[in-house]
């Protein structure tokens, strides 16, 4: 499972927005994919060199696609990836081949994993390592220091192919706090033009400045969830009765008031409801009002505990969109809870080995935990927690849930989907594995009078596009601070939105996110075409561009780019941790993967 | 002498190898893993094992002490889970930082302590001497984040805007994206490699060395600006506890017989003070700014942690947070090499102070 | 490094005074000529009084956020400034003399408490670390020999570190929580007074009475329970009322760093640790309890530096 450290569902969002657009759009045998600016499809063999370069990926052997149930393969392994080639029949053409077609291909290829390197820097630093430590776009920005621990400095790239419109300001920043509270000081003390991850608590102060601006997510953008969980394989927790009392007693709305920024929402499913097929069934029973509290009394008495029990409220007190004070939640969980005879001990756990405990089915407490949508899909939501191959957290899983969610995810059919989805979520309010609380909204904030001032939710804020106000401190230079120091800049192999917006400033695709928003534009392409069926996809490429070191950008630096990812095998798959963790989601699979050997349980931590 | 001194290396081996392999015992038994720790929700079985192999984690104990002390001997301190280089880079990286720090705390410390107690030990009794010994206990008793939090409210909050505003909590080393050169950059010898350079490139990191050893005095004042309130802060105890040493050392020295004669002999107090009386006060003050280092590296962790810092204090609590074994066993070996020096130095320096000190 | 000055607060260690401390007024009065004692002993009374009649003097919990009983329209929002009608809050508004915190506790309620914590802290830890340090320092300094010199050794390895680096080592193997600090700090200050009461006993040893004890055939346990020991102690209280301070401050900078108290306990120093970031917009959440902790360590190292001028006559004043 893929977990942004940046705690931000970005990929998710967008395709959120794609999802929706791609429900209205089914079926899929549309050619124009949505947000399209070229009408026709370049000829294959249109480029500055002229000469046809002919390029391809795999180079050797065939992708074998899946049909119906079962998987494809490649090099007599098992494939599961919709990719099937990319080629570049010239210079200036690159062209993708699926083996299903995918609505969601240039939102997909605008994502900032796939930011196009050169070739031979590849060659070069993936080799060595040190492409972790660099950036050599084609943006707007060039990275002139990474200042480790401290920020990012960025200058003007005078050889941008678009260099009238961008960047707005010559010189960028990027820094960081760990603290939202020393976010928002650097801002209101003008250390800096903007700050991601507002604090709950700052929303109102920095509404009531007439120095700063909020930039809240737009609506039903969050694609979070809280949750409270329980092991049902652990006492008393193995009485539904028992798991059915906590979750009446837990007055969700005002959690939701108390301890979330504004426009956060109570949940009424598990998965939010932006994703489709995620709020199929019944809205979650109402819970914390007398009524509810005197039946949950009545049932833990039914259970044998009519006098309450004791357990612990288990968490890790990180900063995250589905739950951005974690202390405070706990402690008005403890208090609530007390309501109905449960005496509940807060018990915060370091960050790993709390999820080492979840992962590992440990956690005999209530445990506060929540989930950030990798993508949009309503699989990445509910099989990860409840299917049959389900995280450990909540004990065994449930056949009552494992079995609907089994249909929903092996059709495409709509009405089926919708059919077992509603069923899942009809079971979840029966045996109660969790509790879902909310979905937190986020913001940024910037100074008053910042142009272009944008809040991502796939950290894709360019600042490129921002201009700091005259009052700024230092009106020449854009400075964002953001929530943590990037891990690595070589995106491809980076997951926390931290390193994502890093390179983001200074790194492009094929398309891209206009400003602030979700739509695709053409950036590094002119524009991309589907064949018929949507399984072809050609792309013409931009002319005329050249990288920040002055390299020539042409076809063979995007299929490289794609390639050193998709291929397990390929010498220079190699990154900061190697794992390339977005591409199997995104793409279904990658060519050469063998699946490790079932791993025997972890034994619990002591 | 120097056999002195060669006696005293060779006792501090073993306390240095009980660290060595304290540490190592300490660290392990750290519940959570390394693995969990950096990959968090990502880690499972399979890819922890991969992770674990590739820290060699997946040796039995013994074998990873043994790898361990015979990596130490050869200065190769491991890899660092959390950063994926080695550690003695990010060591390296971030001890320039703690050294400008703890250097400005204890230039202040020595020169604001000796000077208070001082005045107090010569005027004894009077408002100066009480006023000076009740701002040592206060300085003593403030601990270091309420100090350094009060200095961070007074200088950025109240006076934000005037000219005496200094950075506050989470300010960093410089104002944001201030570009300037390193010092082979400045002097022209960008390209010059090996050892030369690497003590070049890590001198750069003290920006105030840098700034002052190559001219660019702005970066000297943004770079002193951005030390004074975490200098002060962390120096306070150390200085408070010198003005006390310093003043009952003084008194202490005063009272006896050969100053009573130089008295007597006509000398002015002054000259009494100084030649006779601060030279064999020393002592006592010097053990303190000894023993001040361990107490300067502890308090460099709140004070780096509180005003945005990345020196080696914030870096063994970060790194204990995600179970960096390499680097807190790496962090802790150095810190432990740093006392026995410091120790060495100030027996040596008895030797100086003190003839009757001196090995025969 | 030699035993004869004290660490945390840069002042001689307590000479060993072996006797003279018998006449319980005369020591009293001694005590009460210092000044700073003086002082300290009003601040540390205060303290006393606070943590006694807590219960009292706080009308809220110290542990339960106010949002059961109060209303957001009321105020009741994380790190509400204080609110106090003398000096001009609404009436209808309910009164926080030091505000809410930021899980929307009243924080005049959990400085008050945190007396207690602090007190048990400091009394608890010291008193440990007396103990241990004590038995350590009776054996090496009597038996002498190899034990000293291994007992010794194993000390200094602890002394090579900085006490907050090892304190925190040692809590993240324990685990974070307000007992475990206790017991790190405890840890590593037991060197300290190991090394006071081995000084102690290698002089006291030489002294006749022990001379004639041993003759007489006592045993060396007997020796040291009854003889070395009660001559001892006087420099360890001293050493103890001045470790109070370090004890508390140290714990303080765990619970600062998250390693100490959790919530809801309220510590001063986690309190602290938990706001320092909104000190522009909530600065009372960090003065009260720095405030609160400054006095409290200061009461401290008053008394303990009365308490070592009193019984050392050989300091001059």
């Amino acid at each position: 499972m893929i977990r942004p450290n940046g705690r931000l569902p970005r990929l998710a969002t967008l395709f959120a927005t794609l999802a929706i657009v791609a429900a209205a759009c089914t079926p899929a045998a549309s050619t124009a994919p949505t947000g399209s600016t070229a009408t026709q499809a370049p000829p294959a063999t249109s480029g500055a060199t002229g000469a046809p370069v002919a390029l391809a990926y795999p180079e050797s052997g065939e992708v074998t696609c899946g049909t119906g149930g079962s998987p494809g393969s490649f090099n007599d392994k098992e494939y599961t990836g919709n990719l099937k080639s990319i080629e570049a029949p010239d210079d200036m053409t690159v062209v993708f081949t699926l083996c299903n077609p995918d609505v969601a291909f240039l939102q997909k290829v605008a994502f900032a994993v796939f930011g196009i390197n050169d070739s031979g820097w590849i060659e070069t630093h993936a080799a060595d390592g040190s492409i972790k430590d660099l950036l050599n776009g084609t943006g707007p920005y060039k990275l002139d220091e990474w200042r480790k621990g401290d920020s990012l400095i960025y200058s003007a790239f005078d050889n941008y192919w678009d260099k009238e419109s961008y960047p707005l300001v010559p010189n960028a920043v990027l820094r960081w706090a760990t603290e939202s509270g020393a976010r928002l000081q650097a801002l209101q003390g003008n250390n800096t033009t903007g700050i991601t991850l507002v604090g709950p608590d700052d929303f109102d102060i920095i509404a009531n400045d007439p120095n700063l601006l909020l930039a809240p997510a737009p609506d039903g953008q969050a694609l979070n969830t809280l949750y409270v969980g329980f092991n049902h394989d652990i006492k008393p927790w193995d009485d539904a009765n028992v798991r059915k009392a906590v979750a009446l007693a837990i007055n969700r709305q005002e959690i939701v008031d108390n301890f979330y920024p504004k426009g956060s929402e109570v949940a009424t499913h598990f998965t939010p409801c932006a994703i489709e097929f995620a709020c199929e069934g019944d809205p979650w029973f109402a819970s914390g009002g007398d009524a509810e509290i005197t039946e949950a009394k009545a049932l833990l008495t039914a259970a044998g505990f009519p006098d309450g029990f004791s357990t612990s409220i288990q968490y890790r007190n990180v900063f995250r969109g589905y739950l951005p004070s974690p202390p405070a939640v706990a402690q008005n969980l403890q208090e609530q809870l007390a309501d109905i005879g449960i005496t509940a001990e807060v018990e915060e756990q370091e960050s790993g080995t709390f999820i080492g405990n979840a992962n590992a089915g440990a956690l005999d407490g209530i445990f506060l935990l929540g989930w950030g949508a990798d993508y949009p899909e309503v699989t990445n939501f509910m099989d990860y927690h409840f299917g049959a191959g389900a995280t450990a957290a909540f004990g065994a899983p449930y056949p009552e849930l494992a079995t609907p969610l089994g249909e929903g995810n092996s059709t495409t059919d709509a009405a089926a989907r919708k059919t077992a989805y509603a069923e899942a979520n009809n079971a979840l309010q029966e045996v109660v594995p969790m509790v879902p609380i909310a979905h937190g909204q986020y913001a940024n904030a910037y100074l008053a009078g910042t142009e272009g001032a944008q809040v991502s939710a796939i950290s894709t804020e360019v600042m490129w596009a921002m201009k700091p106000p005259a009052t700024a401190s230092d009106p020449n230079t854009v400075v964002l601070t953001q929530g943590a120091e990037p891990i690595g800049l070589y995106c491809a192999d980076e997951t926390d939105g931290e390193s994502l917006r890093a390179c983001e400033q200074a790194m492009e695709g094929l398309y891209g996110y206009e400003v602030g928003g979700t739509e695709v534009k053409p950036a590094l392409a002119t524009g991309c075409e589907a064949n018929e069926d949507g399984t072809v996809w050609t792309c013409a490429l931009r002319e005329g561009v050249t990288f920040h070191d002055g390299s020539t950008f042409e076809a063979a630096d995007v299929v490289m780019s794609f390639a050193v990812q998709w291929d397990i095998d390929h010498p220079l798959h190699k990154g900061n941790t190697g794992i390339f963790e977005y591409w199997a989601g995104l793409w279904g699979g990658n060519l050469n993967f063998v699946p490790p050997p079932p791993a025997t349980p972890a034994p619990s931590p002591s | 002498m120097i056999q002195f001194i060669v006696r005293r290396l060779f006792t501090s081996i073993p306390v240095m190898l009980g660290v060595v392999v304290i540490v190592f015992i300490l660290v392990r038994v750290i519940p959570g893993d390394p693995c969990t720790a950096t990959l968090g929700e990502r880690a499972n079985a399979a890819r922890c094992a991969e992770f674990n192999a590739r820290i060699g984690l997946d040796q039995p104990i013994p074998v990873q002490l043994g790898i361990y002390l015979k990596d130490v001997v050869t200065l190769d301190l491991g890899m660092s889970s959390k950063f994926g280089r080695p550690v003695t880079e990010v060591l390296l990286q971030r001890l320039p930082t703690t050294i400008e720090l703890t250097f400005y705390a204890l230039v202040f410390a020595i020169v604001v302590g000796m000077g208070l107690g001082i005045v107090a030990a010569s005027r004894r009794n009077s408002a100066a001497d009480v006023g000076a010994m009740m701002l040592a206990n206060l300085g003593v008793s403030i601990p270091v984040f309420v100090l350094g939090l009060v200095m961070a409210f007074f200088f950025a909050v109240i006076l934000k805007g005037t000219p005496f505003a200094l950075p506050g909590v989470a300010a960093g080393r410089l104002s944001p994206g201030f570009r300037f050169d390193t010092i082979p950059e400045a002097w022209g010898i960008a390209t010059l490699d090996g050892p030369l350079r690497g003590i070049l490139d890590f001198l750069s990191n003290m920006y105030t060395i840098n700034g002052l050893l190559t001219f660019q005095f702005d970066l000297f004042i943004d770079a002193f600006r951005h030390l004074i309130l975490p200098a002060i802060a962390l120096g306070t105890i150390p200085m408070a506890i010198i003005a006390r040493m310093t003043r009952s050392s003084l008194l202490e020295v005063m009272g006896l017989d050969y100053v009573r004669t130089a008295r007597a002999k006509g000398l002015r107090g002054r000259i009494v003070l100084f030649r006779h009386g601060l030279r064999n006060a020393m002592l006592p003050v010097v053990t303190v700014i000894g023993l001040s280092i361990g107490g300067l590296l502890s308090g460099a962790v709140l004070t780096e942690t509180i005003f945005g810092l990345t020196g080696v204090g914030i870096t063994i609590s970060q790194a204990i947070t995600s179970r960096d074994y390499a680097v807190i066993q790496g962090v802790a070996l150095f810190v432990a090499l740093v006392y026995v020096v410091v120790n060495l130095l100030t027996d040596i320096s008895y030797g100086f102070l003190d003839p009757r000190v001196r090995p025969s | 490094m030699s035993a004869t000055v004290d660490a945390a607060t840069g002042t001689p260690l307590p000479a060993v005074d072996a006797g003279a401390t018998r006449n319980s007024r005369s020591i009293w009065r001694r005590i009460l000529a210092q000044r700073p004692a003086v002082i300290g002993l009003t601040i540390l009374s205060f303290l006393f009084a606070v943590a006694l009649f807590a219960d009292v003097l706080a009308t809220y919990n110290p542990e339960r956020s106010v949002l059961g009983i109060e209303t957001r329209a009321q105020g009741a929002v994380a790190r509400a400034a204080p609110c106090i009608h003398a000096l001009g809050c609404a009436a209808d508004r309910p009164e926080h003399w030091m505000g809410l915190d930021g899980n929307v506790i009243d924080e005049f309620a959990r400085v008050v408490f945190g007396a207690r914590v602090s007190l048990l802290i400091g009394f608890v830890t010291v008193g440990v670390a007396i103990v241990a340090g004590l038995i350590i320092g009776a054996v090496a300094g009597y038996a002498g020999g190899w034990i000293d010199n291994i007992l010794m050794r194993i000390m200094d390895v602890f002394l090579a570190f900085p006490a907050l680096l090892l304190s925190i080592v040692i809590v993240t193997i324990l685990g974070a929580g307000l007992v475990n600090a206790m017991i790190a700090v405890a840890i590593v200050a037991i060197p300290i007074y190991a090394r006071v009461m081995r000084a102690s006993v290698l002089s006291i040893r030489e002294q006749d009475y022990v001379t004639a004890a041993r003759a007489m055939g006592e045993s060396a346990f007997g020796i040291l329970l009854r003889r070395v020991i009660p001559n001892s102690l006087t420099p360890m209280i001293v050493q103890g009322t001045l470790g109070i301070g370090t004890a508390v401050l140290e714990v303080a900078a765990l619970s600062f760093l998250g390693l100490g108290a959790q919530i809801p306990t309220p510590e001063w120093g986690q309190m602290i640790g938990r706001e320092y970031n909104n000190l522009q917009n909530a600065p009372h959440l960090i003065f009260f309890p720095g405030i609160a902790l400054t006095l409290t360590v200061l009461g401290f190292n008053l008394l303990g530096d009365g308490l070592r001028d009193a019984f050392d006559p050989r300091l001059t004043r």
